[in-house]
């Protein structure tokens, strides 16, 4: 284990870091205020990312293809809560019901891909990275732009959040629905909204997701989803700057992991944080955090 | 009859033997105890690699020819491998319920369950020496084959009539322990934790004692197939089998052993064994998708139109409540959500 290995795998990190930042604010949001665990999420991911399969083979840039794959998730989600979620929970679906919903949507959207698409291998069309060298870490520049990307959302969901009415409505409704519709906030809208910005960013996760990777499949999103909730939940559910923070803890824990241990261990360090958190702070997390953020807020 | 027909009943009875044994399991602890356990296919796993390693013998090094290897081979006679699996499945449910049942929402529960379940996965896979990772254990010895002479679908039969012992034993486990007071109390525990607290019931202890009943039937039903199929590998228990059972559970109707039958028939049995009498089309792996999106679609259904099943769980009638109690029951907490 020499330093530069250790370097560069900080950088890989990095990287990891920046696509489950994306992913986690969404899914962190998309929880929190909608109260719904949509493990469906990572299939999500990996439809997008097929729409931007689609867009980079007819020829169209790949920026063209992350607003393709932003615009797909934001599309899906509201249409997947309008349809789905919403009338099962009004319907009377609890929580573990709206569990196996969830699974089920995710199963069946996972193999309608496989069914439409095969199983094979795909990679998006771009243009040939060249290699950059920061600080003695070793970027591409397709990882360069993934990094550049994950910064920019995070700008945007931070004003977003902080200086937009949607933002302080949004907030306001995470942290109590039914006080928020007494005062005059309009829930039902916001969380229609909830579901089109935290798609969107599924949607754009999904993509640089792929753009980092030499080839996807059917399952690539599903199998980025548990690090993905251990970011959201490790960051408290429902708190965009926690779930910021984790990314940041797990994708460069779980790469060092891999280069010090193996790299089979990469997603056992996401498993191994969820586990502990989830048994250690169960409701904890969420109020203890959420109390804090307000004064830190 | 034909003795390919035969074949292919015999097979489909002892495939219905064995979903029928496992969701009993998994219906003791949620449909009766209302545990959230996604990772209940790890238990079946944990039984068949058990059964499958005790069948086996002594692992043959790779450098005398062994193909496979794995941990505490031996030779125990039949019925002892499908015992010990009972042994394992449960000692395992023991300690995961130690680490994972807590009083956690469900959703939450559900979530540490498919993680648990996850991370089995990856242990498997990636520990090869343990069970022979990825590729599994193979050539499992049938039971009872060197001692019994029988023709090839004769063995057959004779295991349908085995499993339907086994059938038969976890059947009496299960009604026993549903139809009487210890069953009560987990039904209690599931539809109103804080009253059954407050009446003095150990809560966690019933809870655990259901999680690891479960376990060990599971374990029963994962030695009977790997038995029966004698092969095991990581791609036989993928976290979206326990989906499969869950879905054969809300369809034949949650907490009602009869009714979790009927589900073992008609969700892994029915939907998916006529799937093979539509001619193959469409590219390789087709067909599997579209079973996939059926038993998601069929759990949408479900869930929607009939959420407690084709044959709901009896509604147990208390003649000795007055009035009197029942405003006083109203006084309780809600009962918690599932």
């Amino acid at each position: 284990m020499t330093a530069s290995t250790l370097l560069a795998a900080v950088g890989f990190g990095i990287v990891t870091a920046s696509i489950l930042a994306v992913a986690g604010v969404g899914f962190t949001l998309q929880f929190g205020v909608t109260n719904i665990l949509n493990l469906a999420y990572g299939d999500i991911m990996t439809a997008s990312a097929f729409v931007a399969y689609l867009v980079t083979n007819a020829g169209l840039s790949v920026w063209l293809a992350l607003v393709a794959g932003a615009a797909f998730g934001s599309a899906f989600s509201v249409l997947l809560n309008r349809f789905i979620y919403t009338p099962f929970v009004r319907h009377g679906t609890r929580l573990f019901g709206m569990i196996i919903v969830s699974i089920a949507v995710s199963l069946i959207l996972q193999n309608a891909l496989l069914a439409i698409f095969g199983a094979n291998f795909f990679s998006l069309q771009m243009p040939r990275p060249s290699s950059v060298h920061i600080a003695g870490m070793v970027f591409t520049t397709v990882q360069l732009a993934i990094i550049a990307i994950a910064l920019a959302a995070m700008l945007l969901i931070h004003l977003l959040l902080r200086y937009s009415k949607l933002g302080k409505a949004m907030r306001a409704t995470a942290t109590d629905p039914e006080l928020a519709r007494n005062c005059g906030i309009a829930t039902d809208r916001v969380i229609d909204l909830t579901w089109a910005l935290s798609g969107a960013l599924c949607g754009l996760a999904g993509v640089v997701l792929v753009m980092n990777v030499t080839a996807f499949t059917d399952t690539t999103g599903s199998q980025f989803l548990i690090p993905i909730v251990a970011v959201a939940v490790l960051g408290g559910i429902g708190q965009p700057y926690g779930a910021m923070l984790g990314a940041l803890v797990i994708g460069i824990t779980s790469e060092v992991a891999a280069a010090v241990f193996s790299p089979q261990y990469k997603d056992v360090v996401a498993f191994v944080i969820l586990v502990i958190v989830l048994l250690a702070r169960p409701q904890g997390i969420l109020s203890e955090v959420a109390t804090r953020k307000e004064v830190a807020a | 009859m034909s003795v390919a027909w035969q074949f292919y009943i015999s097979t489909v009875l002892i495939y219905l033997g064995v979903d029928i044994i496992a969701c009993w399991g998994l219906n003791l602890q949620f449909g009766v105890a209302g545990l959230v356990n996604f990772a209940y296919i790890i238990f079946q796993a944990a039984g068949a690699y058990t059964a499958a390693v005790l069948t086996l013998g002594p692992a043959v090094p790779p450098s005398k020819g062994g193909f496979q290897t794995y941990v505490g081979g031996a030779h125990w006679p039949f019925p002892l491998p499908i015992l010990a699996a009972g042994l394992v499945g449960g000692a395992l449910a023991a300690v995961v319920g130690i680490i994972g049942i807590r009083r956690l929402r469900s959703d939450y529960e559900a979530m540490v369950m498919l993680v648990v379940s996850l991370i089995a996965t990856s242990v498997a896979i990636n520990q090869v020496r343990l069970v022979n990772g990825p590729n599994g254990l193979a050539l499992v010895p049938k039971p009872l084959a060197s001692l019994v002479n029988l023709s090839p679908i004769g063995y057959q039969w004779l295991f349908v009539g085995l499993t339907a012992v086994v059938c038969v034993c976890v059947y009496w486990l299960v009604h026993v322990v549903t139809s009487s007071p210890l069953g009560r109390t987990l039904r209690a525990v599931r539809d109103n934790e804080p009253a059954a607290s407050a009446l003095g019931k150990n809560v966690t202890g019933l809870r655990m004692l259901a999680f690891v009943l479960g376990g060990v039937i599971a374990g029963i039903s994962g030695a009977i197939l790997v038995e029966f199929i004698s092969a095991w590998s990581p791609g036989s228990w993928l976290y979206a089998e326990t989906f499969v059972y869950f879905t054969a559970i809300i369809v034949g109707g949650s907490g009602n052993n009869f009714g979790v039958m009927v589900g073992a028939l008609l969700v892994p049995v029915a939907f998916l064994e006529a799937t093979r009498f539509i001619p193959q089309f469409g590219p390789p792996g087709l067909i599997d998708a579209l079973q996939w999106i059926i038993v998601g679609v069929l759990a949408l259904v479900f869930l929607w139109f009939w959420p407690r099943g084709v044959i709901p769980e009896r509604r147990r009638r208390f003649p000795t409540a007055t009035a009197g109690d029942r405003r006083r029951l109203a006084l309780l907490p809600p009962r918690t959500g599932r």
